[in-house]
């Protein structure tokens, strides 16, 4: 069998975006030039992408891909009000972006709506997983709360005996007395913060300190807990 | 419609029914047509304490079974108007209550009393559980010592999720009622203060019931330690049953008392 000779791989990169609001060639060059003067190391040679917003002809556009090619930029692909250009752009060698889903933050008026619900939907389901879980009774002995996909914050007291658990940080406003156990799903980032530390445990991402441990740094303190190469930290919050 | 409160403790030996006879009696005394049920069944204590238990002839569970009508098992009390009993069987254990027949016995008393106090078993288990699902209002007795503050804690989380209120999204009113305190002790250091117990279960307090002789001379009188006015514990759970009606009453009895030096020459207590 032979050696493959490729792979097919998807990626995602990050380019400049021409957005061509206005197009009369002396002006745009003189404007273009200005632009690339400011910062000619980031501009030199990047490749770009045209967005069309107003329509314009076969010549015109040829006109536009050449003066940037002129500053050294590299167009590689159009989209916007493309219509009548399709030939064009191909004859150029750009791709039509047109159809692709649009991620940039312009839009025009028209598409505005629509792309409001959709930040809208997806800050929605973005709070599904990862809304905080406010408790604002006292934590008993023998109790347990989790908070699935996010931070649990807690206004009471926590007792000896009682376990509290997240897969983000963990707040608590009262004094902590039993076990808690941030980052439970492996979130090596999530911290601990306690208005007054009296913990039987603490543990962040299955790295854990005992009641022995925190007595002898900051007892009865306010204080958070946090991971450091790999080493679980409590320290007074000042 | 009644009030239902349930005195609970998770530990056992801490004063449960004798709270739940003196709290009973006490709202009795304020003019509120009350009732005390003992929820132990199989360990019947509360008849004794009141001293009613030569009277007993039907109980809760035989009215749970319509043995016997409720007003066959109600024991009126012989020294205070409007206090009556329901005494547990001694004979049946604690599978004996169902759900139903409990939420029943409940409904039926709460058409005629005003308060009902349920003197719940020790432990965590069915019964404790039962004696606390339909309560509005709690009573947690707690000593003044590690393991009974522990244990009312792991109740209170309890009450808080498997009460009837607590399913249906309300809470139980939670009361803390501290009993066998000794100030002398607590001078000492030997016992948790009520500042401790007080921060550690964060419950407002309802009452403090000093360590004394008269509780023990009460129970083997069976006469409910309220009705002795002359003890410390008596005065005590009456300022406590004054508190549970919503005044505010000072409290006695938490700070050591200095002795004199003739109290001390005689060892006077």
């Amino acid at each position: 069998m032979s050696q493959q000779c490729f792979r097919m791989k998807g990626t995602t990169l990050t380019s400049i975006v021409l957005d061509v609001l206005k197009f009369e060639p002396d002006e745009f060059e003189q404007q273009l030039a200005t632009k690339i003067a400011s910062a000619p190391q980031f501009f030199t040679r990047s490749s770009l992408i045209l967005q069309i917003n107003a329509a314009m002809s076969a010549t015109e556009f040829e006109l536009l891909v050449a003066l940037c090619k002129k500053h050294q930029l590299q167009p590689m692909a159009v989209k916007g009000k493309v219509g009548a250009l399709k030939a064009t752009i191909n004859d150029l060698g750009l791709s039509d972006i047109s159809q692709s889903k649009s991620t940039d933050s312009q839009i025009s008026p028209s598409e505005e709506g629509s792309t409001v619900t959709s930040t809208k939907e997806s800050s929605e389901s973005a709070e599904a997983s990862g809304k905080p879980k406010i408790i604002d009774r006292p934590v008993r002995s023998g109790q347990q709360v989790y908070a699935q996909g996010g931070d649990l914050i807690i206004v009471a007291p926590v007792s000896e005996g009682a376990e509290i658990l997240a897969d983000g940080n963990i707040h608590v406003y009262g004094t902590m007395r039993g076990r808690a156990l941030a980052g439970v799903k492996g979130d090596t980032q999530a911290r601990i913060f306690c208005q007054q530390v009296e913990a039987e445990l603490l543990s962040i991402a299955g790295r854990f300190v005992m009641q022995d441990t925190i007595q002898s740094q900051c007892w009865k303190q306010p204080a958070q807990a946090y991971l450091e190469d790999d080493t679980l930290v409590v320290s007074a919050l000042v | 419609m009644a009030k239902i409160i349930v005195v609970t403790s998770g530990k056992g030996g801490v004063g449960k029914t004798t709270s739940s006879a003196a709290i009973a009696t006490g709202l009795a005394l304020q003019g509120h047509k009350t009732v005390v049920v003992d929820f132990d069944v199989g360990l019947r204590n509360l008849d004794l304490i009141m001293g009613c238990e030569r009277r007993v002839v039907y109980d809760f569970v035989n009215v749970i079974n319509k043995e016997a009508t409720l007003n066959q098992a109600l024991i009126k009390d012989k020294r205070t108007d409007g206090l009556f009993i329901l005494p547990a069987s001694q004979t049946r254990d604690k599978d004996a209550l169902t759900m139903e027949g409990v939420q029943t016995v409940l409904d039926d008393l709460s058409k005629d009393f005003e308060f009902i106090i349920c003197d719940s078993p020790a432990g965590i288990e069915q019964g404790a559980q039962m004696a606390l699902y339909f309560a509005d209002e709690a009573i947690v007795v707690t000593n003044p010592e590690v393991s009974s503050v522990r244990d009312s804690d792991r109740i209170l989380g309890i009450l808080q999720s498997k009460s009837m209120r607590a399913e249906q999204g309300k809470n139980v009113k939670e009361h803390l009622l501290l009993t066998r305190y000794n100030p002398d002790r607590v001078a000492t250091a030997e016992m948790l203060s009520v500042a401790d117990v007080e921060e550690i279960l964060a419950v407002p307090l309802v009452g403090v019931i000093p360590e004394s002789e008269a509780v023990l001379k009460a129970s083997n009188q069976g006469a409910p330690v309220i009705l002795d006015q002359e003890s410390n514990a008596g005065q005590a759970y009456t300022d406590a049953v004054r508190r549970l009606l919503g005044e505010t009453v000072e409290y006695r009895f938490i700070e050591a008392q200095k002795k004199g030096f003739f109290k001390r020459l005689l060892g006077g207590k």
